[in-house]
């Protein structure tokens, strides 16, 4: 059995990762959508997507809407992956193969 | 790094909550332009059956062909907005057959009540047929989400008002209330 994803395992990581995951693949996500869902912090979530983008798991698009700046994410194959790995490890240790 | 099977635990049922976040609001962005859709439809035929009595055996049948049109070329569109290169999954495609076929047993279940009571006049034709849809939001809303919950007893109540105590300018109230509130239910779920 694989052992756990050190970068997806943090709790905002975990839950920005989900919630890309449930997303069709190649599916972008508005930031301030993502701050939403999570609940989290501009600051918090810079650092946590940094991280993940760091490693790979996610793709971070900047463009402009008219004049207004507009952040998107979407989860890469790599992170898809990834995440896919840190969930059957979850499964593996409650289920008692741990 | 060590897990322990409480943390492995409380992950995945965060896991669980974020996946079944971004569901609800993939179900709310889909469902908003059917409401919006469908308001109009009700805003339009109520009105034009209450200021144009001479032209209310048409404003409906029109009203209703403009909103299967619409609605099936939007749900159509929709199926299309995936990323480039990707097609809805087969799971997708029998959500979206099933909806078809739930939508059609709802219409068969109209023309059945319809059959059976024997409404009298336009009033409570219009009154029973529409009270049907907001009980079947509130239905869907426990399973999807309780903005369409909200939405489904606002327009129930709407529609009970108005046939009990607003009889004489039912469709004028229905129109504007009815047609209304699912109007601002759709900007409501889009903005979610």
């Amino acid at each position: 059995m694989d052992g756990p994803d050190e970068i997806i395992h943090q709790s905002t990581r975990l839950r920005i990762a989900a919630t890309l995951n449930a997303l069709p693949s190649g599916e972008l996500m508005e930031f301030g959508k993502l701050k939403s869902i999570l609940g989290a912090t501009d600051g918090n979530m810079a650092t946590h997507l940094a991280a993940l983008e760091k490693a790979g798991y996610i793709a971070v698009e900047k463009d402009f809407v008219g004049k207004k700046p507009r952040t998107r994410v979407s989860f890469t194959r790599v992170g898809r992956r990834a995440f896919e790995r840190h969930v059957a490890y979850l499964k593996d240790l409650l289920e008692g193969g741990g | 790094m060590n897990v322990t099977r409480e943390e492995a635990a409380k992950a995945l049922d965060d896991i669980d909550k974020a996946s079944d976040r971004v569901f609800q609001l993939q179900g709310y962005h889909h469902g908003a332009p059917h409401f919006i859709i469908w308001g109009l439809v009700w805003l339009a035929a109520n009105s034009a059956s209450y200021f144009l009595t001479d032209a209310a055996r048409f404003a409906w049948p029109i009203a209703l062909a403009f909103g299967f049109v619409a609605s099936t070329v939007v749900g159509i569109l929709q199926s299309r907005k995936w990323p480039k290169g990707k097609t809805a999954s087969a799971a997708e495609r029998r959500f979206g057959s099933r909806m078809g076929m739930t939508a059609g047993i709802v219409m068969l279940f109209i023309v059945c009540i319809t059959l059976i009571a024997q409404p009298t006049d336009s009033r409570e034709i219009n009154a029973m047929i529409s009270i049907v849809f907001p009980f079947l939001y509130m239905a869907g809303g426990i399973w999807a989400g309780w903005r369409l919950f909200a939405i489904g007893l606002v327009t129930a109540a709407a529609i009970i008002f108005g046939y009990f105590w607003l009889a004489e300018h039912f469709e004028l109230w229905m129109g504007l209330f009815g047609g209304g509130s699912l109007i601002a239910g759709g900007i409501w779920l889009r903005t979610a």
